[in-house]
């Protein structure tokens, strides 16, 4: 099996073309999305989860650290966002800032307890977390409005200097969202190619062999759940001007599954742009079987399981795969090799 | 003191049924080191075909289906509490080929086949029993209430929590004292070894896992009257189970057993005092335990860590 750390060392430079590809389909996704006769607000809801699957790749694919409880930090910025605007002031950079850092507080917490862990017991610590999280967001009714969710959230404009623009139209919030995706993607692209980046990479391949090259380990892994819980609460952030309210519903194990499954179907494990084949994927099916079958979640569950049983490696494994037959044998590289 | 009472043993009973249900988990992760997403969903299939056993399902019409309804409850939840667990530990046995491509890899994917696998049945379970909630009826002669040492208990939870004792007895006795235990308890210590000894490992993984679907089939049919039956009750499961096993210690049958025993011990005691927060106590008694003993009570060292 490919992986991560196949892609070559290039410096992170941006101006490659895959991510020209992406940023030519963040332009076009609103036209898109209309020609298919799918509503707008679909490539909006897009773009947030292409922010919070990437940023959990980050966690997930490179650093080989499986949450299962990510979707608690999107559900913080949300709620910090919301809570931020009925509370203090109604402003969208303060609104980002409370859900950026509340999204940072918690993550980092709960990394403190979570570095120190590997395999199955991080696994099972984050959904402890996440439970807990989901859990006090649905008790904690006098602040986040319980099982019936924060609601009332305004979508506040966008003041840069003395220029304001409204967000209230969702072409115009769109195209905001679009922005900080590509900021988001474009950043990550850099941080992964750096040498924080191939830190992570090597913690992930083995992580005793990081320790004794004298890498502090947990320190590293604590950094890389914090960044990855941050842009989860930015997505969150997001989500609540999109829907102008804050749920429950998204902190819970299912969601977090959810972005797991995506990141895997779409190659987050093998390849950059993975969780962003995986989002499209599932928001296509959820739209098109959606609109063929009540159950189609069922029939994405088996397409997942066969997914996993034959084709571990996710869609863009299977298109790397494919385009590897066509070229030469790379010479050898560093095999992978478990503690 | 006597108001805390009556809170300890209704601790007790919950963490007896709690090791019931973690009872198939532990063992299929001990054997074979796959954390079973599914095994929530399995519960929750066992449940669902017993009931449909006692109600004759979609046969209740024909001539067989009045033929059987005829016979008492008693005798239909019986043939139910067989029927159900039969078949789930099946659908276990088909989970089990199909986790065939991840053995040797990473943990990883046997916990996200097994995810999946549990929205696959969820979805299923909707289809084919309808998204509301069911009601598995349960005989005359275990329901109403009754009085012990002047405090009153559900009769039904005295019976479950007197069959899970037993249960988990059964399956210790099975696991110790037969000579298939020995090669089970061999397979999770050695799998290598037991394959160069001549014994068919593939064979014994599939019975393993479809003998801890059962379990939770079986479980799932004691629970039913107590949680209700939804199709969603699957994760509401298999967390705990999870949990237990966490706090036990991987492959350890008896540290689940205590687990068991402190989870239900802190759910129903804080479900006293603080009822909203009662299911929060268990994921603090997680973290607090995980947090100073990484392998949990009384855990040995596993794949499952790397």
């Amino acid at each position: 099996m490919i992986n991560l750390s196949d892609i070559p060392p290039k410096g992170g430079s941006p101006f490659i073309l895959p991510m020209a590809a992406f940023l030519v389909l963040l332009v076009a996704a609103p036209f898109l999305v209309a020609r298919f006769g799918l509503y707008h607000y679909l490539a909006i809801e897009i773009a947030i989860w292409i922010i919070f699957a990437m940023g959990f790749n980050l966690l997930f694919g490179y650093t080989g650290l499986h949450s299962f409880g990510h979707g608690a930090y999107l559900g913080i910025g949300a709620y910090a966002f919301g809570l931020f605007q009925h509370n203090v002031s109604i402003s969208l950079w303060g609104g980002l800032g409370a859900a950026l850092l509340a999204a940072m507080v918690a993550g980092g917490f709960v990394a403190l307890f979570l570095s120190h862990r590997r395999g199955i017991y991080f696994a099972l610590l984050s959904i402890a977390f996440g439970q807990i999280f989901w859990f006090s967001s649905i008790k904690l009714h006098r602040i986040t409005g319980g099982e019936d969710g924060l609601l009332g959230i305004p979508r506040p404009p966008l003041q840069i200097g003395d220029a304001t623009l409204a967000l209230a139209d969702n072409r115009i919030f769109y195209g905001f969202v679009a922005a900080l995706a590509a900021l988001v993607v474009i950043g990550l692209w850099r941080v992964v190619n750096s040498p924080f980046g191939r830190v992570l990479q090597a913690i992930r391949q083995n992580e005793m062999r990081a320790r004794f090259v004298g890498y502090d380990v947990w320190r590293w892994k604590w950094l890389a759940f914090t960044i990855s819980a941050t842009f989860a609460g930015l997505a969150g952030a997001l989500l609540a001007m999109a829907q102008n309210s804050a749920y429950p519903d998204v902190m819970s194990l299912h969601q977090s599954g959810l972005v797991v499954m995506m990141v895997l179907v779409g190659g987050g494990l093998v390849n950059f742009w993975g969780p962003i084949l995986g989002v499209l994927l599932y928001f296509l099916a959820r739209e098109v079987l959606g609109g063929l079958t009540e159950t189609w979640l069922l029939w994405y569950g088996l397409m997942f399981v066969v997914m996993v049983m034959v084709r571990p490696e996710g869609l863009a494994g299977l298109i790397g795969t494919a385009r590897r037959r066509e070229a030469p044998v790379p010479p050898a590289r560093i095999v992978e090799t478990t503690p | 003191m006597q108001s805390i009472l009556p809170h300890l043993i209704n601790g007790l009973t919950l963490g007896l049924l709690f090791a019931l249900i973690a009872l198939g988990f532990t063992l299929i992760v001990g054997v074979m080191e796959v954390i079973n997403l599914a095994h929530g969903s399995l519960f929750a299939l066992g449940a669902y075909f017993a009931l449909t056993t006692i109600s004759g399902g979609p046969l209740a019409t024909s001539e067989f289906g009045q033929w059987w309804l005829t016979f008492p409850l008693g005798t239909r939840y019986a043939v139910a509490a067989l029927v159900g667990p039969l078949l789930a530990g099946l659908v276990g046995a088909l989970l089990e080929v199909c986790l065939r491509p991840t053995y040797g890899k990473a943990s990883l994917y046997g916990l996200l086949l097994t995810f999946g696998a549990a929205l696959v049945l969820e979805e299923s379970i909707r289809l084919a029993w309808g998204a509301g909630e069911q009601n598995l009826r349960t005989p005359g002669a275990i329901t109403g209430a009754m009085l012990i040492g002047g405090m009153i208990f559900s009769t039904y939870k005295v019976y479950a929590a007197g069959f899970a004792i037993l249960a988990i007895l059964c399956v210790w006795l099975f696991l110790e004292k037969t000579p298939y235990g020995a090669i089970i308890k061999a397979g999770a210590h050695d799998s290598e070894m037991v394959r160069a000894l001549g014994y068919d490992l593939g064979r014994l993984r599939l019975f393993v896992f479809g003998f801890g679907a059962a379990l939770a089939g079986l479980a799932g049919i004691v629970m039913a009257p107590i949680w209700g039956l939804r199709p969603h009750i699957g994760l509401d499961v298999v967390i705990p189970a999870f949990l237990i096993i966490v706090i036990g210690g991987v492959g350890s049958f008896w540290g689940a057993v205590i687990a068991s025993l402190l989870v239900g011990l802190s759910v129903g005691l804080t479900g006293a005092f603080v009822p909203a927060w009662s299911m929060v106590s268990m994921y603090i008694l997680l973290i607090l335990i995980v947090g100073f003993r990484a392998r949990g009570l009384l855990g040995r060292k596993s794949a499952l860590e790397n």
